[in-house]
């Protein structure tokens, strides 16, 4: 068995070194497949996790009149307090309005000199409790919050919160759509490497076909090659994943004033990276036994 | 050890190539099969490790039938049977070594015992010198005996060799001859085809003759018949 093993390890090894760049542009083509692939993954995690911060935080912003007085503002503090669906209300003053949306806006804040700051009004956030989460009890909270004295609008983030779901699921189909066109296109750059190896081998095939080698003994270090090109081209696509998240996370603010802060940014988990390697494999291993079906010729039983 | 029943071979569109060919082979035989160009020969030698199926008739080796083998069967039976071929067909990246190991190896002999029964197969076809020596390095001679080395080096109980002495002088042909006689002493049975004449006579013990496609003639020893003549 262990002869067996050494003997195709050497021969895929020589392939490999001998095609050297033919299986090197081949693993080229299957990281910018499965660095696109990927992206698609990277932005649909994220925004799922922003969903999920938003579902597990969801709150309401009452924003108050500017001509509301300390009374005025105490007395509603205590009428939303004694509601059902409330959690927890906290009281945000202009002033702190101010500091949180210039900290939210980081070293881009420069955008805010000039306006006078005042200009944000004071707020409520209005916690809910988890069992009148559902969207009409919020929509219902939201309009009867609406229709008290002193308060001047209200915004909740359900309609976010239902778009960014759509956009979720518009990535999600994309991803699979436009992957699977891409998978099509390196499945046949795989099968064609691996064709070139088969007919620079042909001869050394035929040969040990006559000698009695068994098919298992022809096709694996093939196979091999393939699976090769698709975990070199899983690994290089994540490294560029990485390259690519950890531009990006400097450039884009963490939050953004209206619907709160988001949630931090989250490179590939575990199973996401691995199923961009698995998906590499597959492709390897499959456009390798295409191939092999194709333009091996094998003796019928 | 070999048997032929009733066998035809016909190639697309319809052509015959061998037409009820019956016939039986004993374990350790020397055996020519010869007739010119086009009559079959090597499509006989073809049958027998499954390089071509039959159309009809049934093939059998060491009591088993040929044609029924799956792809696992067909490796097993190639593995008791060693080739060897008019142009060699020696794989010219591979020393003259590695393309005799290379036939152990791919069976799943290790790799070291693999070398050790090339190098030793070589030296005594007197090659030691030649062990690290590209084919294309190697004179006609030389590289027809690094391919019987390679033939031997799973010990095959049969050897099938397709016009082994057309790409050489009849000296190294002489050779390859003996070399096969001698092989033949440890009772590997040896089928060559050949339309060399003069080397039947020399060493032919049975010759099957084919003339397109029919079995013209099987004679047990040609030297003799030729000098009843």
């Amino acid at each position: 068995m262990w002869s067996r093993l050494s003997f195709v390890g050497r021969r895929a090894w020589n392939n490999l070194r001998e095609l050297f760049w033919t299986h090197f542009l081949a693993a080229i083509a299957m990281t910018m497949t499965l660095f696109v692939f990927g992206a698609f993954i990277l932005l649909q995690e994220n925004l799922q996790n922003l969903l999920k911060g938003w579902g597990d935080q969801i709150q309401i912003n009452a924003y108050l009149d500017k001509s509301a007085g300390v009374a005025e503002v105490q007395n509603l503090l205590n009428r939303i307090r004694s509601l059902p669906e409330v959690q927890q209300v906290r009281f945000i003053s202009s002033a702190q309005a101010w500091n949180e949306f210039q900290a939210a806006l980081g070293a881009q804040s420069g955008i805010l000199e000039g306006l006078p700051k005042d200009v944000l009004p004071s707020s409520f956030e209005i916690a809910i409790k988890p069992s009148f989460r559902d969207s009409p009890m919020v929509e219902d909270l939201a309009s009867r919050l609406k229709k008290e004295r002193g308060i001047a609008l209200v915004e909740y983030p359900q309609e976010w919160v239902d778009r960014l779901s759509l956009v979720v699921l518009a990535v999600q189909w994309a991803k699979w759509i436009l992957g699977g066109a891409l998978f099509l296109v390196t499945f046949f750059i795989v099968g064609s490497t691996i064709k070139l190896a088969i007919l620079a081998r042909k001869d050394e095939i035929e040969m040990m076909q006559l000698f009695g080698a068994s098919e298992e003994m022809i096709q694996a270090p093939f196979v091999i090659e393939g699976v090769t090109q698709g975990i070199v081209g899983g690994l290089l696509s994540i490294l560029c994943l990485w390259f690519l998240f950890q531009s990006l996370r400097d450039v884009i603010p963490s939050g953004v004033g209206l619907v709160g802060p988001l949630t931090h940014f989250e490179f590939l988990d575990l199973r996401s990276a691995g199923l961009i390697l698995v998906i590499g494999l597959t492709l390897g291993a499959a456009g390798s036994l295409f191939s092999l079906k194709r333009f091996i010729k094998t003796w019928r039983g | 050890m070999i048997e032929f029943f009733h066998v035809y071979k016909k190639y697309p569109p319809n052509l015959p190539a061998l037409t009820d060919i019956s016939l039986q082979i004993q374990q350790g035989e020397f055996v020519f099969v010869t007739g010119p160009s086009g009559a079959g020969k090597t499509t006989l030698l073809k049958l027998l490790f499954r390089g071509e199926e039959p159309s009809e008739g049934k093939i059998l080796l060491n009591g088993q039938n040929v044609n029924r083998l799956n792809s696992r069967g067909v490796a097993r039976l190639r593995r008791g049977i060693g080739l060897v071929f008019q142009e060699f067909k020696l794989l010219p990246r591979l020393t003259a070594l590695e393309n005799v190991a290379l036939a152990a190896e791919v069976i799943g002999t290790p790799k070291r015992e693999s070398y050790i029964r090339a190098y030793h197969l070589l030296r005594e076809l007197g090659l030691q010198e030649k062990c690290d020596a590209k084919p294309l390095a190697l004179s006609g001679g030389e590289q027809q005996r690094v391919a019987i080395a390679r033939a031997l080096v799973n010990n095959p109980l049969l050897i099938l060799a397709d016009e082994p002495t057309g790409n050489l002088d009849a000296q190294v042909s002489d050779e390859t001859m003996r070399l096969f006689l001698k092989i033949r002493e440890h009772g590997t049975t040896i089928m060559i085809a050949s339309h060399d004449i003069a080397l039947i006579q020399r060493y032919g013990t049975r010759v099957i003759s084919l003339q397109g496609g029919y079995l013209a003639a099987d004679l047990q020893r040609v030297k003799k018949q030729e000098s009843e003549r």
